[in-house]
């Protein structure tokens, strides 16, 4: 299970940054979202393997670390408002250079 | 008195939704929120009196939560001087947004975004947890992209998208270095990891936490071979926010590079002082012909932010007392001097015939604006290096720094790179105030304030720089022992479990 959970976050995490790195700007979008989910995932297991029970006030047993938990709510909130605000940049983008080349996207190279 | 962390913190915060409530009423919008900077200001400066120069310490738990549970707030020197810095030059900008003729200053939400990251700031420089850092380091990131995104530039988007995107990269990137540690350390309060990381260096992931981190900071900071987006965003945000980016933002890098090197990887520090003298030197040189070579004021100002980031990392490097002390009057000072000149830069550009601050629009437009030019050489004079201004000290400081720690080769390097300086400051001087223009009519533009009262400032640090050197001075021997850090949250969370 380790092993397995280990190899999905590597996978996610190569093709997120094999996506990044295309010309498209709608596809390095998504490669975004799946390198900032496969880094969620990576910080989830942080705790994922202390404990058996949920980390509820008097939960019996040994509780899990809730503190990856949290860091991993927030992160996820960040990176969703990030994505929208990718997504709505990509937009005005589309609509002014009327390409989702990014490498047409040159305004600003001279 | 440990609730005196908060509002420096809270002011602007509550200042974000105070001015969106108030977006009806521009006029009233704009001064409220100098007010609130203003506020905020006034706080900081009474505890920099409190925690630089008499020695007191503050931290807060939040929540009264004990220690790897609640996100610890810190008032240590360092992060108060910061505090201090980034406020400052903030009402600064904001003085400058509430006379600038640009149309985005007419936008509802930019007094409030304007504000977001101040409180961004504000949160990076006083906490003390690793996560809440990445927080506030993405409120900076959201509000800069947003600012730059909504710019009078035609190329502001293209800028706001380029630089989120490399930002987030780094974000992740930090993420990860905060797994890491949390996976070999179990704890993200600074103060802890500290200990723990001295106790246990090496951990399986704690050098890739620290790989990570200083990833992170060097996007953050835009040092080479992390710097291609910079002069991009800077030269296209909006005068009065690039001002804020080109000379506060950017210190975020150097804030977490002096933590990291003193607090967190004592035991790795050289290693890391190596990397930053070598990409130091780097950006000094490729700093500096860049802005030798551009066609842009305002783009010249910004690789010359890559140079002087340069500079400081150098100080930091080096590692002694004495050049660490350098390189923090060096941040100081050069934050007043680079934002004022981006100011003046930016009002010229407001004066010109079209909207731009290229070299071949404002060619000769200066001849309208004689007190302009006048703030330009001072401030050039700064940025070169050239006395009675704090640039003087503050390059003297960090060759000093050099001579006594004998690095010869990065101080003759950086030395012959920081003519240059010179050279396309006087060259830009000379193509805006000395060049004849036909086209040139008097246009009225933004106002010269903001630029001035900072660039006022600069001479009196320069005349009289002693408050500053002494502060430095304190903050670089409460940097000298991390104990002296962990030991102002430990005494936090001592008095909570006596209290409970």
């Amino acid at each position: 299970m380790n092993f397995l959970t280990a190899l999905a976050i590597a996978t996610m995490f190569s093709l997120g940054l094999f996506q990044l790195m295309r010309r498209n700007t709608i596809r390095s979008a998504t490669g975004l979202v799946l390198l900032s989910n496969a880094v969620n995932m990576f910080l989830f297991t942080t705790g994922a393997y202390d404990g058996v029970a949920a980390a509820y006030y008097q939960a019996q047993g040994q509780v899990s670390d809730p503190l990856p938990q949290a860091l991993v709510l927030t992160a996820i909130v960040i990176s969703a408002g990030g994505f929208a605000f990718v997504l709505s940049l990509l937009y005005i983008i589309a609509e002014r250079y009327k390409t989702s080349n990014s490498d047409e996207v040159e305004g600003l190279r001279n | 008195m440990d609730w005196l962390i908060l509002p420096p913190l809270l002011i602007p915060f509550a200042g974000v939704f105070t001015t969106l409530l108030l977006r009806k009423r521009r006029r009233l919008q704009a001064w409220l929120s100098l007010a609130f900077i203003s506020a905020a200001l006034a706080f900081s400066l009474f505890l920099a009196q409190k925690v630089i120069f008499e020695g007191a310490t503050f931290a807060l738990q939040s929540g009264q939560w004990p220690v790897p549970a609640g996100i610890t707030l810190v008032a240590d020197p360092l992060g108060v001087f910061m505090l201090v810095m980034t406020q400052l030059v903030l009402s600064a900008g904001i003085l400058y947004a509430i006379g600038s003729t640009e149309k985005v200053v007419q936008y509802p939400t930019f007094y409030p975004l304007f504000l977001g990251l101040a409180t961004g700031l504000s949160g990076a420089f006083l906490t003390g947890d690793l996560f809440n850092l990445f927080v506030f380091a993405e409120v900076i990131v959201i509000t800069g992209a947003t600012l730059t995104g909504i710019a009078d530039d035609k190329y502001g988007v293209e800028a706001a998208y380029k630089y989120f995107l490399i930002s987030t990269v780094a974000a992740l990137l930090f993420l990860l270095g905060v797994g890491s540690l949390y996976a070999s350390y179990g704890t993200l309060n600074l103060a802890q990891l500290g200990e723990l990381i001295q106790t246990e260096p090496l951990k399986p992931l704690a050098l890739a936490g620290m790989a990570f981190l200083t990833a992170t900071f060097l996007t953050k900071s835009a040092v080479f071979p992390f710097h291609f987006w910079q002069p991009d965003f800077h030269a296209a945000a909006p005068t009065a926010v690039s001002a804020m980016l080109s000379s506060v933002v950017v210190k975020l890098g150097v804030y977490g590079f002096l933590r990291m090197t003193s607090l967190l990887f004592v035991n790795q520090a050289d290693t890391l002082r190596l990397l930053l003298v070598i990409l130091g030197v780097v950006g000094v040189i490729y700093g500096g012909f860049g802005a030798a070579g551009t066609h842009n004021a305002k783009r010249m100002l910004a690789y010359s932010t890559l140079s002087q980031i340069g500079f400081i990392l150098v100080g930091i490097g080096w590692g002694t007392p004495f050049s660490i002390a350098a390189a923090l009057v060096f941040t100081f000072n050069h934050s007043l001097i680079k934002a004022a000149m981006l100011m003046l830069a930016g009002a010229i550009a407001s004066r010109a015939p079209v909207k731009s601050a290229s070299f071949e629009v404002v060619l000769g437009v200066g001849k309208n604006s004689p007190a302009a030019g006048v703030l330009f050489l001072l401030g050039g004079m700064a940025l070169a290096g050239i006395p009675p201004t704090n640039g003087f000290i503050s390059k003297l400081g960090i060759f000093w720094s050099g001579v006594e720690a004998e690095q010869y080769l990065p101080l003759a390097i950086i030395g012959v790179a920081s003519i240059l300086t010179l050279f396309y400051v006087i060259s830009a001087f000379m193509k805006i105030w000395f060049e004849k223009n036909p086209n040139v009519k008097p246009k009225q533009g933004d106002w010269l304030i903001a630029p001035t009262l900072l660039v006022l400032l600069c001479l009196a640090l320069g005349i009289w720089g002693e408050p500053l050197i002494v502060a430095a001075n304190n903050i670089t021997a409460s940097l000298a022992d991390s104990s002296n850090y962990i030991s102002i949250v430990k005494e936090a969370s001592a008095l909570l479990q006596v209290s409970q």
